[in-house]
Order: C-alpha cells, then structure tokens, then sequence
C-alpha cells in the first residue's frame, strides 16, 4: 500500500536561551500546516536532539537559537547527524541570526536559516518543498 | 459643563447629523478600528462614555500621592524628580562591562542592572559542558563575588540610585553578592539599593531561565524578600514582571493580571511566614509594558496602581501608605523592534519611553535599537539614555501631574482594563492562584494562543511594523553588529580557576554543607549563601548544593 506519511518535524531548542515563544509558534504552525510536530522543551544538548529525532524518525529538525552560540550548535548537530548515519535529516534555523553569519552556517550544512520576521507559512512551504524533493 | 445624559444626546445628535453622512461620503480607513486588546476604538470619546463606568473623581482618580493612585504615587511626581536613568547593561568578563559602566555613568546614568550571561542566570560555571559557547554572550559572566568585584571596581555602590540584577532563579545569590560587595567596599546598607528582577514564576511560562521546581523556586525567592524585610527594608528584593508574559503573547491586559497573581503568590508565602503585609508590600515593585497601543498602555500603567491600592487595602488590610503605593518600572521598547532598518527603532523606543512618562512611572530604561539584531552596541546604549534625558527635559511634560488623567479616552480603556484584569485574577484564584494556573496550563495556554493571534494579526496586517509588512524594501543597512571578544569563555575559565586556587577549601565546603542543610530543612538560606559567596564559592557550586535540595526543573514539551 502506497499511503503518504506526514512530513515529521523536531523543534528543538539548543543552548540555555530560554525564548520560546517562537518556537511554539512554529511548531503549532507546521502542525495547523499538517505535519507530525514534537517539541523538545528548553535548554537540550545537541547529543539529545539529535537522538530525539533519530527515535523520533524525523525528516526534518528546525533549531530555535536566540542566545548567539548559534555557530557552535548547529555546527556540532550537523556533525552529529553525519556521525549517526543520520545526514538525510534536513536541518533548519531561526532565532537571532546575523545575516553575516548565514552562509557561514549554510556551508556548515543548515540548509535554511529564518528570521524573527519570516511568516510561518513561508517555513511550511520550504520544509514541503524539501521534503518533496526526494 | 453639561450633564451626561445631556451630552449623550448630543453626541448621538452629532453621530446622526454629521459624521455618519459624512463617512457615508467619504469613507473611513479601515471598517473597524480594533486596539491591540482586540477591543473596537470609538470615533470619538465623551463624558457619557465614563458615566457609563460610574466615573467618579475620588473613586477612580483621587489626586497624586492619594488614595487610589491612578494619578500617581507622589504628590510631586516629575515636578520634583524625573523617572530614574537606568541601563540594563553587560557582556563579555567583568573588565569589559566594568569600562561601559563607568562610560554609562559619565552620561548620566543612575540605575545599573547588570545583564547576566546564561550560564549564570541558569546556575552554570564557565567550565560546564552547558555552558559552552554561551559565555559572555547575552550578558556579563559572574561565576563568584571576584567577578562583581572586577564588575563595579572603581564604582562606589552608594554612588547610584540602584544596583540590581535581572537574576531570577539565582536571584538570591545575586543578592548575597551584593551584601557582600558592599561590606568590601565597606558600605553600610543603609546607603545603597539593590534593587533585583528575583521573580521567578514568569520564567516558567514566559522567559524560560528556570533551575529548580517552582514550589522551591517560590521558597527561594521569598528568602530573598525576607532577608530585606528584615536587614534592607528599602532594598526592592523582587520586581514582579508583566513584560515577558506579555511579550511571549498575554497582551498587556492578561500580563498585568498574571503579574498581580504572581505577586499575590509572594506576599501570601511571606505572609505564611508570619511577616505583617505592611512589612513587605513596600518592598514590591511592578515592571509593566508598553507593546500595545500607546493609549493602552498609559490606561494599563495608571490603572494598575488603582488595582494595586485597592488590592492591598481591601485584600491584604494594609494600613501603611507605603503598602497602597505601588513603585512601577518600564523598559521602552514600542511595539515591536525591527531588525530592518533598525535607526527607525528609535522612534519606537521614544514613544515607549513616552508612555511611561504619562503612565507614572518611577524608573526606566530605553531599549538600544539595535537590540533585535544584537547585544547593544556602544552608541545604541548611549542613544537610549540620551532619549529619557531628552523626553525629561525637552518638552515640558513633567511639569505637571498626570499630564492625560481625566481624558476621556484614556480612562475608559483604563476602566475597561481593570474590569479585565479583575476577572482574569479572579479565574487564576479559581484555579488556586499562580501556582495552579500554571501547573493548570491556564497561563501558558493564554499566552500561546495570544501568541498565534498576533502573529497572525501581524500577517493578516492588522498589526502593522513599518518596513516590514508595510511599506517593505529590498535593499537594507544595518549597523556593524557588535561582537564580543572570542576569548572571553577562556578568560573567564582562567579566573575561575584562579579564584578556587585562591580560597579556603575548608570555609567553602562548610558554607556549602550548611546551604544544604538549610536548604532541605527549609531554614532562609540566605545567611548560608550570603557566607558561602564570601567564601568564593562559584555559581555552580551554590546551585548544584541547591538542586540536590529543590530537585531539578523538567522542560515543558507541550505547545
């Protein structure tokens, strides 16, 4: 039987920042958008996100950062996917990022990075898109 | 001056015979006119629309410094002093934030309150695998009382009007670092003011930087409020916040009434303590917001203290003025700072700024306008603090009291706010105040959904950002964004590391056992810790001792 799955998405909060509301709002977007959503919860280390989504059978793992360790996170979550038989998993940023730093995090392997001001339907409509590529 | 009922008829006369053919013409805007509160605005207010709220003078007004202080709390106000100049400031290791204070101060600066990094703000040492990346970035590190040392070297604490802290579950410690800065600097604390954030309920729905469970994070912080009652009863030990409720999504109108039930939650453990409500109402203080619409925001400032004064009096049987009179503080933002063309941001902040002036306010600072991008930079930090100076004294709007009481606008939305944030603290008393609304779900799921109403109220542009969902353009400048030195984890690690060469072992093992033991035995922990940072014993140390007695917050997955 051909029955198409729903796209499943982590939102994960990495490092201590404790601003969550966007990451909420994004993850109750993409549910009201159709997709499997779990949320994480605050302050978890690369290691854990990376099992959740590997338990969880992810497609796709949007970090919220707002504290600026942006760089060494999401570096290190890359890394940790490519270690874990896992670099299918797509991963996507939002938060304070400073433009400067995007294609810094983009040659790292961050296939998109958001900003505060992208609406949540431009989110679902790229991780739909990249889902659909396959 | 005519008589409402008079005036309703007049207004329905001119409703009928000059605007609506009028607007029939031509039409208006929008169909609907709708404030931030969801509420629709009125083409026009008149003196029926308070009658209708059974206005009276004395009832909901009174005069400034008097019962019940919608007008103010001091009969002078600005006429004899203008809102304190405060900075929230820090980044880096001590040494670099130490050289912006004493810059700040030479610009006029009165209030300092130090930024903390999250490592500290959540109890970590520099060294701890969490706190990796994280050093010095949102905030200075202070990882023991050598960092304050370094902090406010050269800086007198009686030289300002505050000192404080946005430390909210480490709030204590933060207190006992000042102590005991102060008795280094030999101060007698008479003359200087910690003045700390030390609310620790909001951080479980809304900021997020919570250690220990909230029932022992409660204890922990009424420590704080009874070591002040007590040794520094003009210190503020805690500042009850409305700002990140809020800004998380509550609006104003639920972030005042989850505020007040927070506070109420405070005072009742103090209470259960056996201290007298005029012992520690007076220590209280309020930090408001003004996200919303300008004129919702005047309302919500002035008629929180109406509610405050009636609150304490007729709740609590405080007797003592100083319980009635509630000290209010704000940080001007204006609505929503913008990463895009982030100059403009300073006429948000101006206007912000603006309404904490007609709100009454005690204290404030002016956000930097490029906070949406970055730690503030140096110029952005001076350009806020010169913004309060110019509003202060600029423009004559402190030379009288209460400069928009009595308008016919203002005072209805006041009216209808306290209508409001009577029946939502009432719902949270329901639920068993603070504590069971939260464990209820009833606060968070408030402020989510009010989360999802704005932003799609900001999509749908009802909501409206200039630059960004109107009037947008391509093409951008930005300021240089600020960075801090790369090498500061290191350096702070160095001192550390120093710092627990330095000490005697044997005192701090003894300060920390007895935390422990007056942690688990439910003792005010505050003599333990104020020995235990004098003994040099680092944040992560105090905390860990801590978390084996409170337990440990579990993260929230629901959204």
């Amino acid at each position: 039987m051909n029955h198409e799955r729903k796209i499943r998405v982590l939102i994960a909060k990495v490092g201590l920042d404790g601003h969550e509301v966007g990451a909420r709002l994004v993850a109750r977007g993409l549910r009201d958008a159709g997709m499997e959503v779990i949320y994480t919860g605050l302050r978890r280390t690369p290691e854990q996100v990376v099992r959740a989504a590997i338990d969880e059978d992810v497609n796709v793992i949007g970090v919220s950062i707002l504290s600026g360790s942006h760089m060494a996170h999401l570096t290190k979550l890359r890394r940790l996917l490519e270690e874990q038989d896992a670099a299918d998993i797509h991963l996507v940023a939002g938060g304070v990022i400073p433009p400067e730093d995007i294609s810094a995090l983009e040659a790292a392997g961050v296939s998109r990075v958001f900003d505060a001001s992208s609406p949540v339907s431009d989110i679902a409509d790229y991780i739909n898109s990249i889902c659909a590529q396959k | 001056m005519d008589k409402p009922d008079t005036i309703r008829q007049k207004a329905e006369r001119w409703r009928c015979d000059v605007r609506d053919p009028s607007v029939q013409t031509v039409p208006e805007r929008h169909p609907h006119f709708l404030n931030d509160a969801g509420d629709e605005v009125q083409p026009v207010y008149t003196p029926a629309d308070l009658d209708a709220d059974d206005f009276g003078h004395a009832s909901h007004l009174g005069f400034p410094g008097e019962y019940p202080y919608t007008r103010g709390i001091d009969p002078a106000m600005y006429r004899r002093e203008v809102p304190i100049v405060s900075a929230y400031a820090g980044f880096g290791d001590p040494s670099d934030s130490n050289k912006r204070y004493r810059e700040l101060i030479q610009f006029g600066v009165q209030g300092l309150s130090v930024a903390l990094d999250l490592p500290t703000q959540l109890g970590y040492d520099p060294d701890d695998i969490m706190a990796c990346g994280e050093v010095g970035r949102m905030g200075v590190a202070i990882s023991s009382l050598r960092d304050l040392e370094i902090l406010f070297d050269g800086i007198p604490l009686d030289s300002l009007s505050s000192v404080g802290s946005t430390a909210n579950a480490i709030g204590p410690i933060i207190l006992a670092m000042y102590i005991a800065l102060g008795e280094k600097q030999g101060m007698d604390p008479k003359r200087y003011t910690v003045a700390l954030q030390n609310d620790v309920l909001k951080e479980y729905v809304a900021r997020g930087t919570q250690i220990f469970p909230p029932k022992p994070a409660l204890r922990f912080t009424v420590d704080a409020l009874e070591w002040c009652v007590h040794n520094a009863p003009h210190w503020i030990p805690i500042t009850v916040c409305s700002n990140h409720l809020d800004v998380a999504g509550a609006g104003s109108t639920a972030g005042t009434a989850f505020t007040l039930a927070n506070t109420r939650c405070y005072l009742d453990d103090a209470l259960r303590r056996g201290l007298h409500i005029d012992q520690v109402a007076p220590l209280m203080r309020l930090f408001l917001n003004e996200r919303e619409d300008f004129f919702l925001a005047v309302a919500n400032y002035r008629v929180t203290r109406r509610i405050w004064a009636k609150l304490m009096r007729e709740h609590y049987g405080a007797r003592d003025p100083a319980s009635l009179k509630i000290r209010i503080m704000g940080y001007a933002h204006g609505p929503r700072e913008t990463a895009q063309e982030p100059l403009n941001n300073i006429v948000r902040i101006t206007m912000g700024a603006l309404t904490c002036f007609f709100g009454g306010l005690q204290d404030m600072r002016c956000a930097s306008y490029d906070e949406a991008i970055n730690l503030p930079s140096d110029e952005a930090v001076k350009v806020a603090i010169r913004t309060q100076q110019i509003l202060a004294h600029e423009f004559g709007i402190t030379s009288t009291v209460d400069p928009l009481g009595g308008g016919y606008y203002v005072e209805t939305l006041a009216n209808r706010m306290e209508r409001r944030i009577q029946e939502i603290m009432n719902r949270v008393d329901d639920l068993g105040g603070a504590l069971g609304a939260m464990e209820n779900g009833y606060v968070k799921n408030t402020i989510s959904e009010g989360a999802s109403r704005r932003q799609k109220a900001f999509e749908r542009k009802e909501r409206v950002s200039v630059g960004m969902n109107i009037f947008p353009v391509k093409t951008e400048s930005r300021p240089q964004t600020f960075r801090i030195d790369a090498n500061v984890e290191q350096r702070q690690i160095a001192r550390l590391q120093q710092v627990k060469s330095e000490r005697n072992p044997h005192r701090v093992s003894a300060a920390l056992a007895e935390l422990a033991s007056n942690a688990k035995d439910g003792v005010n922990v505050m003599p333990a810790l104020i020995e235990a940072v004098k003994a040099y014993a680092t944040m992560g140390e105090m905390c860990t001792v801590l978390k084996s007695a409170y337990g440990e917050y579990e993260p929230d997955q629901s959204f």
